[in-house]
Order: C-alpha cells, then sequence, then structure tokens
C-alpha cells in the first residue's frame, strides 16, 4: 500500500518536474544556425576546396604523385628556350608550360597531402566548402591557364623546337661549316 | 422531414443487416453489424428513446462489436484479409427462418397498438433514472451483482496460475 | 439556434421543409468550418513550433511569416499526392476506414456547448453521448489497421482498441462523479451551473455552498488529473501513443495510408484532442463561462455575450491542447504493461475512490 501510494506521488511529481524544465525551455532562445543565412565560422585549417594558384606553379608534379587518390592530374610541355616564362613568387624559375591542371574535386578526400610537397606553396586548401553540382563531370576543376589552342600551340612548339634539334643533331654528324652556319643563323636570329 | 431520416435509418439497418447475413467475408459481417446497430440506434433517438439510442452504441458498438471484431481478428490468421464464412444446413435453417418469421409476423399483426397523442417527451433520462432506483431496484441491483461475479470470473480465467 | 434559424429560413424562403433540412446541413455543417479546420491549421503549426522551441529549435519558418502558412503548404502537399492503396489490401474497408475515424470523432463536436448559442444539439445525455460515439473511432481504427493487411497497423490497431476501451473507464467513472454533483448529462446544462465567476467552476468546488465547497476542491483536482490523463490515453496522444508508436511500429494504423486519407486521420486526431479538451473545460472549468462576468453584461450589449463565451470556451480548450503538446514534447512513451498498469492500477481505483467520496460529499 505504502509502495502504491509513492508509486502515485512518484508518477505525478516526476511528470511536474519534467514539465517544469520543458516550460523553462519553452523560452531560451534557440541554438539553430540557419544555416544559408548564418555560417559559423571555419576553424583554422581546416580543410575544403583546394585551389591552385596556376601563376606560381612550376609543374612538378609532386602534389599529384602525392596524392592517395590520384584526382590531380597534370600534364606539362616543357618550353622551348626562346620563351620565358616569368618566375613564381619565391623566385623559382619556371620551365614547363603547365598544359593540363585537373583535379577531380568529386575524388579528393580532403587528406592535404598534396598541399605539403609543393614547392612553391601554389595549392592550397581555400574556405569554400558549397560547391555541389548536378553534373559530376562539373566537379573536375581545371586550374590550367592555357586554353586548348595555346596548350595545342604550346605543344607543337616544342615538337617545332624538337624537330629542329633533332634536324640539327643530324646536321651535326653531317659535315661540319654546315652547321657553323647553321649556328651563325640561329644566333643572328 | 422525420420521414425521411426515419427511411434513411430504416434502410441503412435493414441494408446493412442483408450484408451481415449473406457477406461471405466474416469481417465485413461484423462492420456491417455495426452499421445495423447504429442505424437502430438512430430510430431510437427519433422515438425520442434518447438515453436508448446512447446505451445502443455504448454497448453494442462500443463493447460488443469491438469484442466480436477482437475474436475475429485473434482468432483466424489475422494477417489473411480471406475469412470466409459459408452456408450449411440449408433446410433446416429455412424451415427454422420462416417459422420464426410467421411467429413475429402474427404478434406484429395481432397485437393491439396502443395510440397515444402525447407529445413525445424532452428527455426519458430522468425518467429510466428514478425508475431504476424505485420500482425496478431489486432487478438493478441483480444485475449489477451478476456484472461483477462475471467480472471477477474473467479475470480469475485470464490470471496466470502460479 | 435550431429554431431561431429555421425562423429566419422559413420567413424567407417559405417552405418548411427546406428550411428544416438546410438549418440541419447547416449546424452539422457549422463546428467543420468555423472551429475545426482553422483549429487544426493552428495547432498543427503550433505542435511543430511548440516541440521546436522545447526543443530549443525554431521550427518551420519558410513559408510565409515566421512559417506561418506551413500547414496550408502541406495540406495543399498532401491533396496533390497520389493515393497509394497496397495491393493486397481489402479496399472497400480501407477506404471506410479513414470516414469512420473521422465521423466519430467529428460526432461529438455535436454534443460540446461552444456558447450559449452555438451548440450543434442540447440533448440532455450530451457527455453519455460523446462518450458512446468514441467507440466509432475504434471500430474505424480496428478497420484501417485490419483493411490495411499489415502486421503493423494491425498490432497498432489492436492496441489502440485495447487502450480506448480500458481507459474509457476512468473517463466514465470522473465523468460520472460530476453527473452526481450537477444531476445533468447536459453538457450545456454543466456549464450553465457553473456561471459567474471563476470560484463556482467544478474544479473549486462547483455550485455547492460553504463548507461543502470547500472539501470538495481536491477530490475535484484529483478527478481533474484522473481525467486528463484518461482522455489523453483515449486520444493516443504521447505518451499513450503506443498505438501509433513511431519507433516501434512505424506509426501503427495509419502506416499505410497517404495522401487525404493519411489527412483525414491527421484531422481526426486533432479535433479529438481538441473535443477532450472541451469536455475537460466543460467539466472542471465552466465550459463557456467567463471566468470574472462578461463584457457585454457591463456595456449592456447581450449581442456580444454569445461571442465572449465562444472566445472563452476556445481560449480554455486551447489550453488544455497546449498541455497536451507540452506533455508530449516532455514525457517518453509507456510501455503496454505499463500503460495497461496505469489504467486498471492506478486510475480506476482512484476514480471509484474520488467517485465514491465526492457522492458522500454531495449527500451530506
Ligand atoms: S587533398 Fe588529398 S585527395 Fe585531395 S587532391 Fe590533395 S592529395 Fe588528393
Ligand atoms: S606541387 Fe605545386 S608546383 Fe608542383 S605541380 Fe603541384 S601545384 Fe604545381
Amino acid at each position: 500500500m505504502k509502495q502504491y501510494l509513492k508509486n502515485t506521488w512518484e508518477g505525478l511529481y516526476t511528470v511536474i518536474v519534467g514539465m517544469k524544465i520543458t516550460f523553462k525551455h519553452l523560452f531560451t532562445p534557440s541554438v539553430t544556425i540557419q544555416y544559408p543565412e548564418v555560417k559559423i565560422p571555419l576553424p583554422e585549417r581546416s580543410r575544403n576546396r583546394l585551389y591552385v594558384n596556376i601563376d606560381d606553379c612550376i609543374g612538378c608534379d609532386q602534389c599529384a604523385r602525392a596524392c592517395p587518390v590520384g584526382c590531380i592530374e597534370i600534364e606539362t610541355v616543357k618550353s622551348v628556350p626562346g620563351e620565358d616564362l616569368g618566375k613564381t613568387s619565391n623566385d623559382k624559375k619556371k620551365a614547363l608550360w603547365v598544359t593540363k591542371f585537373d583535379i577531380d574535386i568529386a575524388k579528393c578526400c580532403f587528406c592535404s597531402l598534396c598541399v605539403y610537397p609543393c614547392p612553391t606553396e601554389c595549392i592550397k586548401m581555400t574556405d569554400i566548402y558549397e560547391y555541389s553540382e548536378f553534373e559530376r563531370n562539373n566537379l573536375v576543376y581545371s586550374f590550367s591557364a592555357l586554353t586548348k589552342e595555346e596548350a595545342g600551340e604550346k605543344k607543337l612548339n616544342l615538337e617545332k623546337f624538337n624537330a629542329e634539334k633533332e634536324a640539327a643533331k643530324m646536321k651535326q654528324a653531317a659535315p661540319e661549316p654546315e652547321k657553323k652556319q647553321d649556328k651563325n643563323e640561329k644566333e643572328s636570329e | 422531414m422525420f420521414d425521411i431520416i426515419f427511411y434513411l435509418f430504416a434502410f441503412i439497418t435493414i441494408g446493412s443487416a442483408l450484408i451481415v447475413v449473406t457477406a461471405r467475408n466474416i469481417i465485413y459481417s461484423a462492420f456491417s453489424l455495426m452499421l445495423t446497430l447504429f442505424g437502430v440506434s438512430g430510430i431510437y433517438a427519433l422515438l425520442g428513446a434518447d438515453f436508448l439510442a446512447v446505451v445502443q452504441i455504448m454497448v453494442y458498438v462500443g463493447g460488443i462489436l469491438v469484442l466480436i471484431l477482437f475474436g475475429v481478428m485473434l482468432t483466424n490468421k489475422i494477417t489473411n484479409v480471406e475469412i470466409k464464412s459459408g452456408n450449411r444446413n440449408i433446410a433446416v435453417s429455412l424451415i427454422s427462418v420462416s417459422v420464426l418469421s410467421a411467429i413475429l409476423f402474427s404478434v406484429l399483426l395481432g397485437t393491439n397498438w396502443k395510440e397515444t397523442n402525447s407529445q413525445i417527451p424532452e428527455t426519458t433520462l430522468f425518467g429510466i433514472g428514478e425508475l431504476l432506483i424505485t420500482k425496478y431496484v431489486l432487478v438493478f441491483e441483480l444485475l449489477g451483482i451478476l456484472l461483477l461475479i462475471a467480472l471477477i470470473g474473467a479475470a480469475t480465467i485470464a490470471r496466470k496460475e502460479e | 439556434m435550431y429554431e431561431y434559424l429555421v425562423n429566419i429560413l422559413f420567413s424567407v424562403t417559405g417552405n418548411q421543409f427546406l428550411a428544416q433540412a438546410s438549418v440541419m446541413i447547416l449546424i452539422a455543417a457549422l463546428p467543420l468550418f468555423v472551429v475545426i479546420l482553422p483549429y487544426a491549421l493552428a495547432a498543427v503549426l503550433a505542435e511543430r513550433k511548440v516541440s521546436a522551441f522545447m526543443q530549443d529549435r525554431i521550427g518551420p519558418n519558410r513559408t510565409g511569416y515566421r512559417g506561418l502558412f506551413q500547414t496550408l503548404a502541406d495540406i495543399l502537399k498532401l491533396i496533390q499526392k497520389e493515393d497509394i492503396i497496397n495491393s493486397e489490401a481489402d479496399k472497400k474497408l480501407f477506404n471506410i476506414s479513414p470516414l469512420l475515424v473521422f465521423a466519430g470523432s467529428y460526432a461529438a463536436f455535436a454534443a460540446i456547448p461552444f456558447s450559449g448559442m452555438f451548440i450543434g444539439t442540447n440533448a440532455e445525455v450530451g457527455i453519455f453521448f460523446i462518450l458512446a460515439i468514441s467507440s466509432l473511432v475504434v471500430a474505424g481504427i480496428l478497420m484501417g489497421g485490419w483493411a490495411s493487411n499489415n502486421k503493423y497497423s494491425l498490432l497498432g490497431a489492436m492496441r489502440s482498441a485495447a487502450q480506448i476501451i480500458s481507459y474509457e473507464i476512468p473517463t466514465a467513472l470522473v465523468i460520472l462523479s460530476i453527473v452526481m454533483l450537477t444531476g445533468t448529462l447536459s453538457l450545456n446544462t454543466i456549464s450553465e451551473l457553473q456561471t459567474a465567476y471563476f470560484w463556482n467552476w467544478n474544479i473549486f468546488g462547483g455550485a455547492a455552498e460553504g463548507f461543502k465547497q470547500f472539501i470538495l476542491i481536491p477530490f475535484m483536482i484529483a478527478g481533474f488529473i484522473i481525467l486528463y490523463i484518461s482522455t489523453l490515453a483515449e486520444v493516443n496522444r504521447v505518451p499513450f501513443d503506443i498505438p501509433e508508436a513511431e519507433s516501434e511500429l512505424v506509426s501503427g494504423f495509419h502506416t499505410e495510408y497517404s495522401g487525404m486519407k493519411f489527412a483525414m486521420f491527421f484531422l481526426a486526431e486533432y479535433a479529438n484532442m481538441f473535443a477532450v479538451s472541451a469536455i475537460i473545460a466543460t467539466v472542471f472549468f465552466g465550459g463557456y463561462q467567463s471566468p470574472f462576468g462578461y463584457l457585454g453584461n457591463t456595456l449592456n450589449f447581450p449581442l456580444l455575450i454569445p461571442f465572449e463565451q465562444f472566445f472563452w470556451f476556445m481560449i480554455k480548450g486551447l489550453f488544455f491542447v497546449f498541455v497536451q503538446m507540452w506533455l508530449r514534447w516532455t514525457l517518453p512513451r509507456l510501455r503496454v504493461d505499463q500503460l495497461m498498469t496505469v489504467c486498471w492500477k492506478y486510475l480506476i481505483p482512484y476514480a471509484f475512490i474520488n467517485l465514491i467520496i465526492i457522492g458522500i460529499i454531495s449527500l451530506l
């Protein structure tokens, strides 16, 4: 009997305690962050979408090799001697045309492993994390500064140069004076 | 106005009663039984027996019908929609039914029905209440005891033996 | 109200039958359009907002100003939805069931006095009728659960029926004690007896005088608590929502329903919530009576009084609906055995004792 009354009392009492708590929460301000309008600041060193400052990239391919999922694709074309590609911001000479620098961000696992080896610190994490797309192809970001035509031109240049070099080599194997003349010609150019 | 409502209720009652008898599926029978009981209660209400009408719903729809439904659902393979009922002993039942209805009809036609012009009372509630604790108090109490016995009996049977 | 409207219509059309029929239809439809639909629109939103605020969230706030049109949008969506009937279901019963459930909960509104003027039927059996007609809901739920041909639905329907039938007993017992005090089953008369100021409400001893009133108070409060708990269980609300139990029964008897049929169940649930709140308000808290007298009386403008009464009635009813929501977001769900324990081992004995004591006091 005593237990019975105690149960009754406890039942009612605990309900009232619970109701008191919820009533208090009725007036506490909500903790919701209305995401697209309000965003919480990202922590430092957070990893999000990659960005490549292609002006600084020397095309060394280290990032692509470091990537565990292989989502970076780099193609380079050697510059021909006459071309000046300028220098990177930390004074490294660029010697390669980066004709293709694609990052398939859909595959990227944000491990940041590509960021560390970069000698010029041009591949880095940004704070952009909203970049959903309807097409998966749109998630392949192309960072190369060169257009297709330019890249083709660079390739042709190199081929021409190579061909010339080849030709020159051939000539080297041929009689001496002609080669000298050739060289002179080139210098005069 | 009231005529129309009466015929509506009568139609519901008889129509659903027919379904109760003819339906192949017991569940259909049970649910049309509910409609029948409702129709009857509506006719009670039209006749001014308000208390009786509500009691009809309370006891038959709320109690007995739900009991029937429980019974049907628990005893049959419950997830199977096809719960059939069939006809058996047609000849015997035909005879007994016709005899019964003959008796009923003879009573219906032979009774000397009293007709009064008195107004239908506003409510039968107070009259019933008074009668129950004056004239019929003994019956009332006995019924109460009977129900109590039934209740205790049910509880005893349902209890697990320890 | 009935005679009044019939007279008006009769003088306009000159056709007795037409007048009667149209007034009947009008009165039958009035609670639906004046009370239930607007209320349900507001209550569904309120439920979500209350739950959100209690959990320190914001709740729906995109549709309209601060999400005010959320329910409207939901209803539009539900109307457009495809009406799915699973192929193994019993189609006839499956389609009737939501109607039956809604009819059952709507029928209760016939006897609820919204104000002195606005009452469907002033039949003397009032509250008894409400108790009885709720069995229609049980039948409808069983029908839906069975017709869905789904284990969860059937289980939910069974539980629901068992629960509603069990909890009808304490409800009836408490109401019986009030009926003993007031000597009437009519909700309108019960409200009329609690007129004037709030200390005449039944929860404060009702119209009994002096000493008797004071000793009645604790038992009235006990009765109120019992009635509140048991009606909460009758409408299958949390913490007594095992028939619907989303997490174990995938919302029970209406698992298979979609679109408007689901909306019917939903509407019926909210109508039920208001109906039981209205009963509690009427039985214990003066019904449509104002707690401090009427503005219409002081201004000598009696036409105002029915509207004031309607206002007070809605306030009281909605308050208890709010408490139901409050409880919903406070308490966890009971287990089946706990549910039955609460009913048979606690509520019914207490209700009985309460009934006997109130009977003795009213005889004093
Ligand atoms: S972050 Fe990791 S996965 Fe993404 S591109 Fe860099 S190395 Fe590859
Ligand atoms: S490591 Fe840096 S410099 Fe080298 S290819 Fe990648 S981005 Fe360019």
